[in-house]
This record gives structure tokens, sequence and C-alpha cells, in this order.
């Protein structure tokens, strides 16, 4: 029938006018992201850490510096971990590494900075801020 | 109370007040005509900030989006705030401009539209101007738009701006044919040309029954006159970047777009007035709201189409004109007179 093609395409955008909108009103919703989803910095549980360095050498663009320490038993313990989201691609290949399980995206993604400093973590001294319960400082949900 | 007729109430209160202070009749007929041409400026004015922002949320709602959400609640400032930006942009005109026809263009453009409201009947015995020739008086003012994308286009001393007042001169001198003619089956029916006559013949039966096609044809072309899609070739940005709008920024543009808008309202009413029985409707609500209402909904209608189809190329344009729209309009009116007479042998 001539014209049923038109009719069809109204039908369509009809429908679609009625139905749930695709995309979400960003920072007021945040997004549900996926259980695999890559990004954000590396969150650390630094009681659980062995310092191998493992994630470190399996970094292939080297974003992630560890500096490592004795303690009186002469047992290796870690001194700083920091992680340069600058340099990092999200190959998840650290978190896959690690033999303890001790680190995992946190899942913020929205921390834009104005200088390179601001992209690189400091995951003790985030881990630490979250043991205590004042998330403030990162992108949290209550941000906005 | 009968609140059929607040409109009339303020019309008459308005005509006291004129009476009590202005020497004679003539003086307040002149005075309730400024009235009715304030009023339809400002109904116009209104109205385009809220198209644009509806023409927007449907847009967004057709392409599973939200649209315009950030500004206000369900973002209702958008367009205030768009054309408070608009104001304060450089009013920048183009080198080697022809001067005076590019800043009439978009002045001249806006003209008709305020004219086809004089004609509209927004409630019973609530038309601005109730020409005996209404009908007759819309299509001749609704022409004139076109000299104004000609003038657009000539004066932008572009070639694109050129090649699109020429393609809207072809466009929408042949789209009026159709329109005409499919105005004129309801004129046939109703054998009058003055719109509040057409609306208080629909008391019974609307003409979209009497008349389905000429409605669906005038629709089409209405489409066309008013350059929306899917027959905005005049403006085709993949063609042409704006067409005869290319050379404008800031308010001037500004106005094109209160233009469209404002001529996509009259049309709308226009064919509420002729097909959609104007201001009848049950009586709970007044006749107003019901013309506002029925002339929303031909509004949707034509953003409806208008984000569901592509455009069209000019030489299809045109043909679907002259080789589908006429002769289908023209075999409308053979049937309606026909219908007539046999209606007139048989039931006398």
């Amino acid at each position: 029938m001539y014209g049923k093609g038109l009719l069809i395409g109204l039908g369509i955008t009809l429908r679609e006018f009625f139905r749930k909108k695709a995309t979400e009103k960003y920072p007021e919703v945040r997004p549900k992201l996926s259980e695999r989803f890559r990004g954000g910095k590396l969150a650390l549980d630094p009681d659980k850490c062995i310092a191998c360095s493992l994630c470190a050498l399996s970094c292939p663009n080297s974003s992630i510096r560890i500096v490592t320490t004795k303690d009186e038993a002469g047992k290796r313990k870690l001194a700083e971990y920091e992680h340069d989201t600058g340099a990092c691609m999200y190959c998840n290949l650290c978190i896959e590494s690690c033999p303890q399980k001790c680190i995992q995206w946190d899942k913020k993604f929205d921390f834009a900075g104005y200088s390179r400093k601001h992209l690189v973590s400091d995951c003790i001294a985030a881990a630490r801020l979250k043991k205590t319960g004042d998330v403030s400082q990162e992108g949290t949900k209550n941000e906005q | 109370m009968n609140n059929e007729d607040i409109l009339l109430r303020i019309g008459s209160g308005l005509r006291q007040l004129f009476g009590g202070v202005l020497p004679s009749p003539d003086a307040v007929d002149i005075a309730m005509y400024f009235v009715a041409l304030v009023a339809c400026v400002a109904l116009i004015f209104t109205n385009a900030v809220i198209l644009i922002l509806a023409e927007r949320k449907v847009a967004g709602f057709m392409q599973s989006r939200y649209g315009p959400n950030r500004l206000g609640p369900y973002g209702m400032f958008q367009t205030v705030a768009d054309v408070i930006k608009l104001l304060t942009k450089e009013d920048y005109r183009p080198h080697g401009v022809d001067k005076w026809v590019w800043a009439m263009a978009p002045v001249i453009l806006f003209v008709p539209p305020v004219m086809v409201y004089a004609i509209i009947p927004f409630g019973k015995e609530a038309v601005p101007v109730d020409l005996n020739i209404g009908i007759f008086y819309f299509i001749a003012i609704s022409s004139v738009a076109t000299i104004a994308f000609l003038m657009a286009g000539w004066g932008s001393n572009n070639k694109y701006s050129l090649i699109g007042g020429m393609r809207a001169v072809a466009q929408m001198v042949s789209y009026e044919i159709p329109l005409v003619f499919s105005i004129l089956g309801v004129v046939m029916l109703t054998g009058s040309l003055q719109t509040s006559v057409i609306v208080e013949k629909q008391a019974g039966v609307w003409f979209i029954l009497l008349q389905p096609v000429a409605f669906i044809i005038y629709l089409i072309a209405a489409a066309a006159e008013t350059n929306r899609m899917p027959f905005d070739i005049v403006e085709g940005e993949s063609e042409i970047i704006a067409g005869p709008f290319t050379e404008y920024s800031g308010m001037r543009w500004a106005i094109f777009f209160l233009a469209e808008y404002a001529s996509l309202f009259a049309v709308s009413a226009i064919a509420t007035t002729l097909f959609l029985g104007g201001w009848h409707g049950p009586a709970f609500l007044p006749g107003w709201i019901w013309f506002m209402g029925k002339t929303y909904v031909m509004i949707f209608l034509f953003m409806w189409v208008r984000w569901t189809f592509p455009r069209l190329r000019v030489d299809q344009l045109m043909s679907f004109c002259w080789k589908f729209l006429i002769p289908v309009s023209l075999a409308n009116i053979l049937v309606t007179g026909i219908s007539i007479f046999a209606y007139r042998a048989i039931g006398g």
C-alpha cells in the first residue's frame, strides 16, 4: 500500500515518545555501572597487600609506583602506592595479577583536575580516608 | 456561571472602558483593534517561547532523550535563556550584503503570520477581525512570506542563501495550489469564506469527517508552506548550510525562528478552524480552551511528522506536489461537488 512505510515510521516515533529514555540526567542520576566496569582510581586494601610489586610490574604503562620498606622482622612492607590515572589505560592487568586480590576499581570516574598532579592518586591515603569514614574527599554520590 | 464568554466579557469590559474615555464609537473601534493586535503579538511571543521548548522536548522524546532539562523544572527556562543569549549577541552584518534587503527580510517574514492571526476565531464571537473573506485573506497573506525568503536569499550575497531562497520560492508557490484546493472543499460545503461561519457550521459534524482527503492534503501542503520537515529543503543543512538564514545571527536570526513558529501556530489554528470544529467541544470547558487544545494537537502532529521523516529531494518535492497532490486535490473538489449536488437532489 502506498504510504504504509510512512505510517510505520510514525508508529515507531510515537512508541519512542512514550518509552523510557535511553539517556540519563547525569549529574543528578548516577549511571548504573556494570560489574566489570573499568574506571576511576585503584582502591587498595593496604592491610591485605604483601608489597609484592606484581601490579607495578604487570602495568604496561608503568602507571603504578610502589615504594617498599622492610619492618623489624625483615618482612617487606608497603610504604607508598601511587596510581597515575593519567598514564593508566585501564587494561585491568594489575588487578588480574594481584595474588591477594587487594586492588580493585573504585569506579568513581569523575575526578577531573586542573593539572596532571591531580591525576595521581595516593592509594594508601585514600584507603585510610575511606576507613575513617571520611569519604567526602573523593568523588562520591553526594558531591553534587 | 457561563464561562463560555470570558474573552467576550473582557472585550465588552474594555469597550465600556474606552467608551467612557474616547470621544466617538469609531475611536473605540480603532482602540479595540489595537488591543486585538497587541493581544495577538503577545500570543505569538509567548507561543514561540513555549513551542520552541516543546519542539526540542518532542525531538528529544522521539529520539529517546530527555531534551532540555537543565534550566528550571523540566528545562522550562531554556528558551528564555536562549533568547537572552541571542539578544546580547553582536548585531553582525557580513560584508557585501544588500544592506536594506538583507535587514528587512526577517521583519517582512514576520509580518504575514501576525496578519493571519487577525482572522483566527479563538472563540465564539472572539475573532480579532471577522472578515467575510477570511480564508481568502489567509491565502493571500501567507503567499507574501515567499518574498521575504527570496529577499533573505538574494540580499545575503551568498550562493547557498540564494539557492535556498530560490528553493523557497519554487516550493511555496507550488504548494500554495494544493493548499488552496484543499481549503476549497470546505468552502464548498459551507458556502462561506468567513472563518466564524465555517466554525458555526461544524456544530454537528467536524469537516475532517466530511473532507478527510482535504485534511491530509492541507497537512502536507501546510508543512511545505511553513518549510518544516520533511519539506525543509529551503534550509537543508547537509546541502546548503541554512539556506537564506546562513548570513544572519543574533536577534535577526531569532526573528526568523519567531516567524516560523508564528506561522506554525497560524496554519494549525486554520486547520482547527477548517477541519476540527474550531471552538466547538463539550461544554465543561470554554470554547477558547477547546480551540487552543485542538491547535496544540495539530502542532504536535506537525512536530511528530517533522521528527519522523527525512528530508525530500527537490525534484521529489516538486513531482510529489504537481503529479500527486494537485490531481488528488482536484479530484477531491470534483467528488465534493458531485456529492453536494447529489445530496441536494435527494434531500431537496
